[in-house]
């Protein structure tokens, strides 16, 4: 991947954004409280705060000033589809006179799954569709850099799960290095493999994602939000029937299906994992597995504790008075349990 | 109808056309300019291209009077280029686009401020230039409202008569539009002659002011769905 190389001032309203950072991830996730200049952070990167001071390098060599010769693919959080165009005037829109304007379309299309919404205008579709719309749209030019701003925020629990496969899949098969904005670092840590922690228009933070999305660093930055541990595994038959295979163990979660095969990514919200000092014995749940407290913190009327086991980092979301009960702290030893069903399949 | 009704039906409608087409491309690109302008002076700019809308038009008239004359630096251009204004049908155009310039701009700018400026930049990181992304993203989507502004415009300039009489006179078969013919027929105390060109312009307008509906309803009916 090629250095992004970041250096930019530009006056706010509120604050002035001072960004300077340089990162060769292939997924970079920027966190931050809401107002903490992270849209405008992508806009800047974009090009289109022409008022910006300061330079954006890619591999040493400055991005011209005009926007549409940067090669910059931008996913603003609402879509902002063509509305006059359908989607498939959309996605041409960045084809403009490629001879391979056709075989682009196909290619972007079928790794959305927009195909049969081509014909579509904005208003007739979705939510969940016009974000894909609008990532096909910008990955139609084969960007160098992508930059997405919340492509997540504006859907509903169930449309999200529809829309992160898709995100794996461009991150995963699109060649294109990914910027992705977020205030949910349930998807930065599942997304990005490095992130950037802002507030008030600087970066605070920046490390792999282990290391910045830390349960003290994100008390530091603000209230959290929601935190759901997002788990991928491979299937696997046994004889109890299908199972998750996960870097450190076999998790039992739910399946309507006989026999999976390949991989599947799950989601378990952080208040649905419990806690115990003591080996747990008789208990419905059906995934009971030592865990590791690396750390904890309270934050407001909450106390998030985060832990590995089976070879996967979670987080838990406590009450503070059962967190000063059990004694838990960094090092302490201890058995997490999680419902087969709070596994929820997103696909 | 005679053949002189005719005849002033035609000037009319042919004059009030050439005014809508001199002024479309400048208005346009005014109420594209004042939507996504912010800078100071803006509001002076946007009073002072509205003054027609509220001038008497005989006061307008004069203006263009005084800066048609002769020894004025417009005056001299236009005779340099051998063009012949004053009371001649190009007085007609000159004195109806000047009237109805401030509609079509009004209306296009308030269609160009309905459409997000984001997505411009959205077009630029798809390799549109400035100009690429008017023609292709604020245009099409500001369309219907410069279309309903126009025929609006065109409506007025239908019906332009301070203005026309102090810069084209009311010469029957050369300046006369309608509305000068039923004054000039009024005058003359032929009431009766005046009536039939009443009744014309009142259909000419009323085709108008109904397309002009039409097209703002089905815009309206677009934005909802």
């Amino acid at each position: 991947m090629a250095e992004l190389d970041v250096d930019i001032s530009l006056p706010l309203s509120q604050f002035v954004l001072q960004a300077r950072f340089r990162s060769r991830s292939p997924a970079l996730a920027v966190l931050g409280p809401s107002g903490a200049g992270k849209t405008s952070l992508l806009e800047v990167l974009a090009g289109l705060r022409p008022r910006a001071k300061g330079t954006v390098r890619m591999d040493g060599a400055p991005l011209p000033e005009d926007p549409e010769r940067r090669s910059v693919g931008y996913v603003p959080q609402d879509a902002l589809l063509f509305p006059h165009l359908t989607a498939e005037d959309n996605l041409r829109f960045g084809l403009h006179g490629r001879p391979d304007a056709d075989r682009r379309l196909a290619e972007v299309a079928e790794m959305t799954d927009v195909g049969g919404l081509l014909r579509q205008y904005p208003h007739t579709l979705s939510g969940g569709e016009r974000q894909r719309v609008a990532l096909a749209r910008a990955l139609a030019p084969q960007p160098r850099l992508l930059l997405l701003d919340e492509p997540l925020a504006s859907l509903d629990a169930e449309l999200k799960q529809r829309i992160l496969p898709y995100l794996f899949r461009v991150r995963d098969e699109a060649k294109v290095q990914l910027v992705y904005v977020t205030h949910h670092w349930g998807e930065a840590r599942l997304l990005a493999d490095e992130a950037l922690l802002m507030r008030g228009g600087t970066v605070v933070a920046q490390g792999s994602t282990q290391e910045v999305l830390s349960p003290k660093a994100l008390a530091d930055v603000g209230p959290l939000p929601d935190a759901d541990n997002v788990i991928r595994g491979a299937w696997e038959a046994t004889k109890e029937g299908p199972a998750l295979r996960v870097r450190g163990g076999l998790l039992w979660v739910p399946t309507a299906e006989a026999e999976p095969k390949g991989t599947a990514t799950f989601l378990v919200p952080a208040e649905d994992i419990l806690l115990s000092t003591r080996p747990l014995e008789g208990i419905s749940a059906r995934n009971v597995f030592p865990a590791a407290v690396r750390d904890v913190a309270a934050v407001g009327t909450d106390a998030w504790v985060r832990f590995e086991g089976c070879g996967e980092e979670w987080w838990a979301r406590l009450t503070p008075a059962s967190v000063r009960e059990l004694g838990l702290t960094a090092g302490t030893p201890a058995f997490a349990a999680i419902k087969a069903h709070a596994f929820r399949r997103l696909r | 109808m005679s053949g002189a009704d005719f005849e002033v039906v035609r000037l009319t409608l042919l004059t009030a056309l050439g005014a809508t087409a001199l002024n479309l491309p400048l208005a346009v690109l005014a109420g594209w300019g004042l939507a996504r302008w912010s800078g100071a002076g803006r509001v002076a700019t946007e009073t002072v291209l509205s003054l027609p809308l509220v001038l008497p038009p005989t006061a307008v008239g004069l203006v263009l009077l005084q800066a048609l004359a002769v020894g004025s630096p417009f005056g001299r251009l236009l005779d340099a280029l051998g063009v012949e204004v004053m009371f001649t049908w190009k007085g007609v155009v000159l004195a109806s686009a000047v009237m109805s310039f401030p509609l079509l701009v009004r209306s296009a700018r308030t269609a160009f401020a309905e459409v997000d400026p984001r997505l411009v930049g959205v077009a630029r990181t798809l390799g549109a230039s400035r100009w690429g992304a008017f023609w292709r993203v604020e245009l099409p989507l500001a369309a219907q409202g410069v279309v309903a502004g126009t025929v609006l415009a065109f409506a007025r300039a239908l019906g332009e008569f301070g203005a026309t009489i102090l810069i084209a006179g009311n010469i029957p078969g050369r300046t006369q539009t309608l509305a000068l013919a039923i004054y000039h027929r009024v005058q003359m105390g032929k009431e009766a002659q005046a009536w039939p060109l009443v009744a014309l312009t009142t259909l000419i307008a009323f085709a108008a002011i109904a397309a002009a509906e039409r097209i703002g309803q089905r815009r309206q009916g677009e934005v909802r769905g």
